[in-house]
């Protein structure tokens, strides 16, 4: 089924948090201008777009703040923690977690401690590309030792959410991030852009080596005044994506800027990528699998394979 | 009645390619070389070459190297002005392939593409002598001497007339048919080839070229008008070789019955080129999924590096070159077009000419040519099938039907 935007990412600073795979390198303040902020609204109210507002770490001034409570919206950075570390207690029920994949592996444990004060819990990899092959094993131990910790919350009658293991247990369609197709961003600048990673690496001027020649760097997609503008959009659907189109990965984060990083091509995935998903994927089987036989009702089947990579089982489908 | 099939090239689909950019130099300076970056600096040593080969034949089993067989392309620029290097390079890989048992020693090839004018020199034939039964070599000729001279230049220094290379590479063609006896040429058509056509196919076969390969650039480049041209060269082309009998002993890609037909998006939705199966190197010890992407055949994107010799290939940038199909990076009008059979694309164009950085998005400057090919190759079949039928020969021919043989890049 075709796809339409349903939220607005706004970046309220140069310095909002990050809180998925690409870390944020810019440093200095840049607020949102106060008009840009305001014709930002009122272009989500007449889209019809749900705001999520990226918050940096210092307080806003009170024009600001006064502002975005005429609107319904999720703040992220203050409704939604971003931790760069595992933190030993949390001061609200959803958290984002950002780490490392060393660390991941190093503080498994920590994490496991974190499981029952959470409701949801996204984990972010934030350098998927040194997920080498030989990470597997320890990437799947690490998460078969979460999946022993969540049954036990599950049987005392808590459920908390962790994207990696449980968003699959009830996804039978894909559910990615799906940047430019159900959400934008919009930056300080003004402009649009596929998600705030297109806009760090424009600033940063990291698309001058990856992208045409010209001198142009930039990334955005529109702004405000000529509205979303995405060239070759249709190859960031699903459709068009080989790879995904065949998979049951169906929790995975499909990272088009990851893609594009590592492959050069926003609709290819990574090994990396592929690889990590079907790990959770198949400790996700598991966990299925053990609360069935607890008793708890899930309709969802899922598979077993025989494959990491979609890759190599391409021509099979 | 012997009737001339479109041969199927070597090996072709179990074969590995791989390039060697041995130079980016050229005695000439051919008007619709899509080169852009050639130079007199840019050589291959030997230690990048021996360093190429060390890297791929180290790798026999894995799956980018396991094919049965090999092709050895060694191009440039004017690959044979770099004799020397190609001759010890050649033994290298001889020697290597032998020491180490390699599967590929059963069965590989050298080719190359030249421009012919030092192919009668002594260190060539000496070459070609050492090597003849592993060797393909394909010389460029465009047609007819005004064909050929409005492309094919000298290189000069832009003060004195330009000089046409027909007569230096037209003296070669005997040896080189005596010595590669039923190989083709190669011949490619921009915008104003047009007019030349039928008399160049023609010219091609007196000189006893019986197999003509030949297509339509992909770049960007026909006016208005261009389609109607190209059909009604066509159809006189088709008229010349169906009335004088020239399709028993010739063949011309144009002609392909293969052609003109809807395709399948499930059924029949491989990828045209071979990119990424194919691996260039360049003098830099650079690895590419073809040459194409090398940067001295890019206008405006830059070069689609995945490894290079020392750190080995990076399969993350092979992915979607090994992933692409023909209705993902087709428009819906492509995807549904009645005529889709035998339109062919350049993957490394359609990089170079897409809106953002993707080898997904179908370049389609070719459109209007292609249907009128279509045209005139129904006309084509249609005159010709008629003919043997009245002749009482329809059935002979439809028992050896040729098979088609599009060369495209
Ligand atoms: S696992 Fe790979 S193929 Fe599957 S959705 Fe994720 S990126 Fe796409
Ligand atoms: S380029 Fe034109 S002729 Fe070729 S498939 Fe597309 S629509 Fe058809």
């Amino acid at each position: 089924m075709k796809k339409y935007y349903q939220y607005i990412v706004i970046l309220l600073d140069d310095t909002s948090v990050s809180y998925c795979h690409a870390d944020n390198p810019l440093k200095e303040k840049r607020l949102i201008p106060l008009e840009v902020l305001r014709e930002a609204i009122l272009f989500s109210m007449k889209e019809n777009l749900m705001i999520q507002f990226v918050y940096p770490e210092y307080e806003l001034p009170k024009e600001y703040n006064d502002l975005i409570e005429t609107i319904d919206h999720i703040k992220i950075g203050k409704d939604v923690l971003v931790y760069d570390s595992v933190p030993t207690n949390v001061e609200r029920k959803n958290v984002v977690l950002r780490l490392a994949i060393a660390d991941f592996l190093a503080k498994q444990y920590d994490i496991a401690l974190l499981l029952p004060k959470v409701t949801r819990l996204n984990i972010s990899i934030t350098d998927i590309e040194n997920f080498k092959d030989e990470l597997i094993e320890d990437y799947r131990t690490a998460l078969e030792m979460l999946n022993s910790v969540l049954l036990n919350i599950y049987k005392g009658g808590n459920s908390p959410e962790i994207n990696i293991l449980t968003d699959r247990l009830r996804l039978n369609e894909m559910h990615n991030c799906d940047a430019g197709v159900e959400n934008i961003t919009l930056a300080p600048n003004g402009k649009f852009y596929l998600c705030p990673a297109f806009y760090y690496d424009e600033q940063m001027g990291v698309s001058t080596r990856m992208n045409h020649k010209t001198k142009d760097a930039s990334r955005s997609v529109g702004d405000l005044e000529v509205g979303i503008n995405i060239p070759n959009k249709q190859l960031l659907e699903l459709e068009r994506a080989p790879l995904c189109r065949i998979c049951d990965a169906y929790h995975c984060n499909r990272c088009i800027w990851l893609n594009q990083k590592l492959t050069w091509d926003n609709n290819t995935p990574s090994r990396q990528q592929c690889v990590m998903a079907h790990i959770e994927r198949n400790a996700s089987r598991d966990l299925s699998n053990k609360l069935k036989d607890t008793g708890f009702v899930l309709e969802n089947e899922i598979k077993e394979i025989n494959y990491l990579d979609p890759f190599d089982v391409k021509e099979e489908f | 009645m012997k009737i001339k099939n479109n041969k199927v090239t070597w090996q072709e689909n179990s074969a590995k390619n791989i390039t060697f950019i041995v130079t980016k130099d050229c005695q000439l300076a051919c008007k619709y070389c899509y080169l852009v970056g050639k130079n007199e600096k840019e050589r291959m040593s030997f230690d990048v070459a021996k360093a190429a080969i060390d890297y791929i034949l180290d790798r026999e089993n894995e799956k980018n190297f396991d094919t049965e067989s090999v092709i050895w392309d060694f191009i440039g620029g004017e690959p044979f002005l770099e004799i020397d290097l190609i001759d010890k390079v050649c033994d290298y890989i001889k020697q290597e392939m032998y020491s180490r048992n390699h599967h590929w020693f059963n069965s590989y090839r050298f080719s190359f593409s030249t421009n012919g004018i030092n192919y009668d020199s002594e260190k060539v034939q000496k070459f070609i002598k050492k090597n003849k039964s592993h060797l393909s070599i394909a010389i460029t000729i465009d047609g007819t001497k005004r064909k050929h001279d409005l492309n094919r230049i000298w290189k000069g220094d832009g003060s004195g007339p330009e000089r046409g290379s027909y007569d230096d590479v037209v003296r070669n063609i005997p040896l080189w048919q005596s010595q590669f006896p039923g190989v083709g040429t190669k011949v490619t058509i921009s915008s104003a080839d047009i007019p030349y056509i039928c008399e160049s196919v023609l010219h091609l076969y007196d000189l006893g070229i019986h197999q003509v390969n030949i297509n339509c650039v992909f770049e960007k480049v026909w006016k208005e008008g261009d389609d109607k041209l190209f059909e009604e060269q066509l159809m006189m082309l088709a008229d010349t070789i169906i009335d004088r009998d020239l399709y028993i002993e010739n063949s011309c890609s144009f002609f392909s019955e293969d052609l003109g037909k809807p395709l399948d998006c499930k059924l029949q939705n491989h990828n045209w080129c071979g990119a990424g199966k194919m691996l260039a190197i360049d003098a830099q010890g650079n690895f590419y999924p073809c040459t194409r992407f090398a940067q001295y055949s890019l206008r405006d994107k830059e070069a689609w590096i995945i490894g290079n010799i020392h750190d080995g290939i990076d399969n993350n940038k092979l992915r979607p070159f090994l992933t692409l199909d023909r209705c993902t990076q087709s428009t819906p009008e492509c995807a549904d077009c009645e005529v889709a059979e035998g339109c062919a694309w350049c993957q490394g164009e359609n990089y170079d000419a897409a809106k953002t950085h993707t080898v997904f998005e179908r370049a389609t400057a070719i459109c209007l040519m292609h249907k009128a090919r279509v045209r005139a190759n129904n006309y084509y079949w249609n005159k010709l099938y008629r003919k043997l039928e009245l002749e009482g020969t329809r059935e002979e021919f439809e028992n050896q039907k040729p098979k088609s043989n599009d060369i495209i890049c």
